[in-house]
């Protein structure tokens, strides 16, 4: 027979057909209605801009939303979510094109675009379908993985889904052997089900089966339609949305301006006073807990979890939550302040969404009403508060000046010095934390080694802010970071070296806000550069195995991963060890957030968690880059290590002690 | 006239702080060629008049029942007024601490507290403290009469026993019953009840100390001998060796004693925040370069199972001989 | 029940010990790079303050203070901390006051803001740490007086404060109007105020005077003066203890321990 006239009749063994139009007009209201109501509820949001550079935008939702990268991380899930959104995309095509040709004479379901991709392509893609509902519901049901939502709903979805398919290949089958499809092998599955079903059913079976299943199944899929928004299914609406309007600065850039002039309430404990960015978030959530499972405070055993809170909000949200205005803090176990108080501000959360939503800045953004609606913030965060207010840096009653580290060194006072190349900003943990004030030496002498023209702002530093901001304080965060600004404005300072991430972020990803544009660099940035230009030689790197930890301000938040391993790799003959999770992946020393001003339940340390993980790379050292990591990571593992040696040491002072000679 | 007096407020014994508030007393008077006077208000034992008796030119003794502020600092300044001295010098104590300001008021005079030194200069009195926190030290002089002073009564050596005791003279005082201010209730708080900020001697284990029974088998016997309070650096809490409320540093209490004895403790700037008022820092470390003794007024390199067991008996040794 | 809080601004006592300075000739410490804050006995004073006000439903709390033009942030603080009035007394003739003289401000400014019947203070000043000024106050009232109160409670026909002793504590009754110092316990740290009721302190109206305009001469109030002011030389070094062997050197630990507890 000839290819070129090949098809099937639409409606065969159908008739009343305009029952359908009749029964999908509700359908599409009720869908429809659906998306006008979250559409309306998002709106109530407050103000974000979120639609500038529409290319990179585009860019983002093909990676994700469409190549969906993120959720193939999760190899397993990437190829159960692949198989059953494509094969979707397939069928949807396929439907579209029926619906073309039956209602708007096209002509376009014939020969070998019929053969090839309307049966051929159709039946492999409804295949993959079953395949992915198959796997997804072996990892509910048989696996049970922890971090899953198991709603009823969840159940009725992939029911439905892997009904609903099947169907399609009966309805096919069934077809296939009441008409004898001369194209049938083109259909390799409805073909499949022909050649069983034949010897079972008579004709007459058979059309009475298609026909009953033709309705059925157009009931079914018409009631999913309809249901669709009211589902995690909208998150095939929402989640594209939801990368479009993602945020495009680096995560460490995450955490949102006030304007204490005009805004009436300051933080957020009603869901009307989140962006309608935020709530958009919250109907993205496909359930996957994904951020739960990489939260450090939730590995530790801690209440924290970014996805119950997300989904708490979700439900109240949904339920009528903005029009009546509850109180969130505390309305669910997810958003109590006991949990609140519990985030680092890692943003692994965010880093491991696939559909990018922003967990971590409506944490801060409830400490922040928490902080300064309230006052009421745990005991230990309100002595670094004070002592951020009262003295410029939140270690309280330290003894420590801003420069007894610079005993015995040449480094001189920005007034001292015309022309200096780089500031180099101390911060409060380099400055009055004994251990880390070796760090701050070693930093130094390697740029006066390398002939560096440096200075330091002295007893006029003060503290960047990010503990405050972090902790919820913006109005404190602000004043410092205005203060640093003018200071540095007057200096005439151009290029800013730190050694605190969270410094290096402030400065790179907040002041900016406040007039301060400054070239940032990490010491291991600059250092690394140094090397490469040849003003550092390393005179003799350590036979030592180092692992090292990233920092997560550092590498997660602004994209540094490579600087730090470079000074590794000069010291010590060899590539730092990886651990498990690393890059972007690190997991979490425990002192972000204001976390290292509070005592931890002892069987919940995440830094002793983290200590573990080095420990068990067996490394003679483990390097770090950043102040906050040191304090954490010496006690985790003087806390962990029983009999085994682990020095813990800056990434500086493994290059300093390879470069300098020993004296 | 022109004499030295000293207060002795509801005193139960004559004991180490009188001994050296007549001593602080008596040199002050022979700087200016002045008797010293003793005014002990409603002692608990009658051997106190009798001890003070031994070391102080005239005894009055106030006999008014428990004390009172308002009837005490009244009764007081009749007395006062009565014998019109150059200097009423008071102990160290609650009491003493809250008349002294109202009782040089009403008498005219200066009022000063904390006087660790008194001097006389061209007739004026100067008394020495330190101020800003212990961080400097003061020479004040005195610009009227009578001065008015409460003193470190224990920092002054005592006074000569007298080769004839003092006049002994006993007053009872017509006062106004009714007060406006009243005591009804007293408590005497065990050592062990106290609270660590409030401690003035503390003996703290660290990670050196190596597992839980050090604590409760070396150092809190140690503690006891001292009469301090037991409390423990971050690593000890963290490796469960104690209980958190033991904690002392940056995340722990912040503490204030006028000794604290560090036992191998590494002395990181975390656990100096807590200890950063400490008046007296003492170590016992392995480690010479431990940061600990960079804050130490004393201490020794040496292990510490060599060392406490043996200051234990060393100190109660002491403590014996002084008795 | 009209209440008055005493505040004092100081130099931060928690500066490093490094960088405490004095300066000979003025006799006080030279202000350096330490930041300005409210004595934290005042502060645990405000906060019993409120304390009780919290408790007792009813009471009106005025803060005063005696001192450069700076106090004003430590008073904007108390009302930020909602306190319902604020007054300053700007010093501009003597450079470091005695107690007498502050007393006797305080008393021209607290007879000038009306009738109070619990006056307030720190027991002391972190900066010179008199502890005299409480005492001398409430003479030049004529108010009885109850020292080192943690904790104070309305109750039929007057107060019941506790107070602490060296030795433990005691409760007392008292009638107002009363003068009361106040020390620190666990209970009265002060308040975080909440941000917004600090950007509105800076709104609400605050009495100032001059000393003139107090109608206070400070001329000849003076009851003492400071001649001297210095920082004794400390051996920062620690003392190793001497003696050959350990016994030696054990009985030489076990003398200093005793020498400075023996003193206490």
């Amino acid at each position: 027979m000839n290819p070129a006239g090949a098809t099937r009749q639409i409606y065969w063994n159908i008739s009343h057909i305009w029952a359908m139009y009749v029964l999908l007009l509700p359908a599409i209201a009720i869908f429809a209605y659906g998306f006008y109501r979250q559409i309306k509820r998002w709106r109530r949001g407050t103000p974000a801009a979120r639609f500038d550079q529409p290319l990179t935008r585009f860019k983002l939702v093909f990676t994700h939303a469409l190549a969906q990268r993120r959720t193939a991380r999760n190899t397993y899930a990437g190829v159960f979510h692949r198989f059953i959104s494509y094969g979707f995309v397939i069928l949807t095509i396929a439907t579209t094109v029926v619906a073309l040709d039956a209602d708007f004479g096209t002509a376009i379901m014939r020969g070998h675009f019929y053969l090839y991709f309307q049966s051929l392509t159709v039946d492999l893609f409804g295949a993959l379908v079953l395949v992915g509902v198959g796997l997804a519901a072996a990892r509910r049901y048989i696996s049970r993985t922890k971090t899953l939502v198991y709603t009823d709903e969840a159940t009725w979805i992939l029911v439905l889904i892997a009904f609903i398919c099947l169907q399609g290949f009966l309805l096919e089958g069934w077809r296939i052997a009441a008409t004898n499809d001369p194209w049938a092998s083109y259909s390799p599955i409805g073909n499949l089900i022909a050649r069983v079903s034949r010897p079972l059913l008579s004709d007459a079976a058979l059309q009475g089966a298609h026909r009953f299943t033709w309705w059925f199944h157009l009931l079914l899929s018409f009631g999913v339609l309809a249901w669709f928004p009211y589902t995690k299914m909208m998150h095939i609406a929402t989640a594209p949305l939801n990368i479009y309007t993602a945020q495009l600065a680096p995560l460490g850039a995450s955490l949102k301006h006030i304007d204490f002039e005009k805004t009436e309430s300051f933080g957020v404990n009603s869901l009307a006073a989140f962006t309608w960015k935020d709530l958009l978030d919250l109907d993205a959530c496909t359930e996957c807990g994904r951020c739960t499972a990489v939260c450090p405070a939730h590995t530790v055993g801690k209440e924290l979890s970014p996805r119950d809170i997300v989904l708490g909000l979700r439900d109240l949200m949904r339920n009528d939550g903005l029009t009546s205005s509850p109180a969130i803090i505390g309305s669910i176990p997810a958003t109590s302040p006991v949990a609140l108080w519990q985030c680092t501000t890692c943003v692994a959360c965010m880093e491991a969404c696939p559909v990018f939503i922003e967990q971590m800045p409506k944490i801060v953004d409830m400490r922040r009403y928490l902080v300064m609606e309230e006052a009421e913030f745990p005991e230990s965060m309100q002595q670094a508060i004070t002592s951020l207010e009262k003295r410029g840096h939140p270690f309280s009653g330290t003894n420590a000046t801003r420069v007894d580290w610079a005993d015995g060194l040449d480094v001189k006072h920005i007034n001292d010095v015309r022309d200096a190349e780089v500031l180099l900003w101390v911060g409060c943990g380099g400055a009055l934390i004994e251990r880390n004030q070796k760090v701050t030496r070693a930093t130094a002498q390697l740029l006066n080694q390398a002939g560096v023209k440096f200075a330091i702002l002295g007893r006029d530093e003060k503290c960047s802010g990010d503990p405050a901001r972090r902790i919820g304080n913006e109005f404190l965060f602000e004043m410092l970071a205005k203060d640093n600004v003018e200071n540095l404005n007057k200096h005439h300072v151009k290029k800013v070296v730190t050694s605190c991430p969270h410094c290096f972020n402030a400065f790179r990803n907040e002041y900016p806000h406040f007039g301060g544009n400054f070239e940032v660099y990490h010491h291991s940035e600059y250092l690394a550069q140094l090397v490469k230009e040849g003003k550092l030689k390393s005179i003799s790197a350590t036979n030592k195995k180092v692992t090292f930890h990233d920092p997560c301000y550092l590498g997660r938040q602004n994209g540094v991963y490579d600087s730090p391993r470079q000074l590794v790799q000069i010291a010590s003959k060899g590539a730092a060890i990886e651990m498990a999770r690393s890059r972007e992946k690190s997991f979490c020393c425990g002192g972000g957030g204001g976390m290292s001003f509070v005592d931890e339940p002892p069987d919940k340390r995440v830094n002793q968690e983290r200590a573990r993980e080095a420990l068990a790379t067996g490394a003679d050292v483990l390097a770090v880059g950043c102040p906050f990591c040191m304090t954490m990571m010496e006690d985790g593992i003087n806390a962990r290590r029983g009999d085994q040696e682990m020095r813990v040491m800056d990434v500086a002072e493994l290059l300093w002690e390879a470069s300098s000679s020993s004296d | 006239m022109n004499d030295v007096v000293i207060c002795l407020v509801n005193p139960a014994a004559f004991d180490r702080a009188a001994q050296g508030l007549a001593g602080c007393g008596r040199r002050l008077a022979e700087q200016t060629g002045s008797q010293l006077k003793a005014i002990v208000r409603s002692p608990q034992s009658p051997t106190v008049a009798q001890d003070a008796a031994r070391v102080v030119d005239e005894v009055v003794v106030l006999d008014q029942g428990d004390y009172q502020p308002e009837t005490a600092l009244s009764a007081l300044g009749q007395v006062c007024r009565q014998l019109s001295p150059n200097a009423v010098l008071f102990g160290n104590d609650t009491y003493s601490q809250e008349i002294t300001p109202r009782l040089a008021h009403r008498l005219g005079g200066s009022a000063v507290g904390d006087v660790v030194d008194i001097t006389v200069h061209e007739n004026a009195l100067r008394v020495t403290r330190q101020v800003y926190g212990g961080k400097a030290q003061a020479v004040i002089e005195l610009k009227r009469s009578p001065a008015v002073l409460w003193t470190r009564s224990r920092s002054f050596a005592p006074a000569k026993q007298l080769s004839e005791p003092g006049k002994h003279t006993e007053l009872s005082l017509d006062l106004p019953a009714d007060t406006p201010t009243r005591i009804i209730e007293r408590k005497r708080e065990l050592q062990t009840e106290q609270r660590l900020e409030e401690a003035r001697v503390i003996v703290s284990g660290g990670r050196g100390i190596g597992g839980p029974e050090p604590f409760n088998d070396e150092l809190k016997p140690l503690a006891e001998i001292l009469g301090a309070q037991l409390a423990a650096s971050r690593a000890a809490c963290d490796a469960g060796w104690v209980p958190p409320t033991f904690q002392v540093g940056q995340t722990g209490k912040k503490v204030t004693p006028d000794l604290y004895l560090a036992i191998a403790i590494t002395g990181a700037s975390q656990h100096m925040a807590g200890i950063s008022e400490a008046k007296n820092i003492a170590a016992i470390n392995t480690d010479p370069d431990a940061p600990i003794f960079k804050h130490c007024r004393f201490g020794i390199v040496e292990d510490y199972r060599k060392v406490v067991p043996l200051l234990r008996q060393k100190l109660i040794a002491l403590q014996n001989s002084q008795r | 029940m009209n209440i008055l809080v005493c505040l004092k601004q100081i130099l931060d006592p928690e500066i490093p010990a490094r960088e405490f300075r004095v300066d000979p000739a003025k006799r006080e410490a030279e202000r350096g790079n330490a930041n300005l804050v409210t004595n934290i006995f005042c502060e645990n004073a405000l906060e019993t303050a409120l304390q009780f006000r919290e408790a007792s439903g009813e009471a009106k709390i005025t803060v005063l203070s005696f001192g450069a033009a700076s106090a004003e942030d430590s008073l904007r603080k108390a009302l930020a901390m909602k306190a319902d009035a604020a007054a300053l007394v700007i010093n501009d003739k003597s450079s470091n006051p005695d107690p007498l003289t502050v007393a006797q401000v305080l008393a021209t400014a607290i007879r000038k803001l009306g009738s109070f019947d619990l006056v307030m203070l720190g027991r002391e000043a972190g900066d010179w740490g008199a502890g005299q000024t409480a005492g001398l106050l409430a003479e030049e009232l004529g108010l009885p007086c109850v020292s080192f109160v943690d904790r104070i409670e309305q109750m039929e026909g007057g107060l019941r404060m506790k107070r602490q002793t060296d030795s433990g504590w005691e409760v007392l009754e008292t009638q107002p109007p009363v003068v009361v110092s106040i020390t620190n316990d666990e209970h009265n740290v002060p308040r975080i105020p909440k941000v917004r009721d600090v950007m509105m302190s800076y709104r609400q109206p605050l009495t100032q005077w001059t000393l003139a305009e107090l109608g206070y001469d400070t001329e000849d109030s003076q009851y003492y003066e400071v001649i001297e002011l210095s920082i004794p030389q400390t051996e920062s070094r620690c003392e190793f203890v001497s003696g050959d062997t350990l016994d030696e050197r054990v009985e030489s630990l076990a003398r200093r321990i005793t020498e400075v507890t023996s003193a206490l």
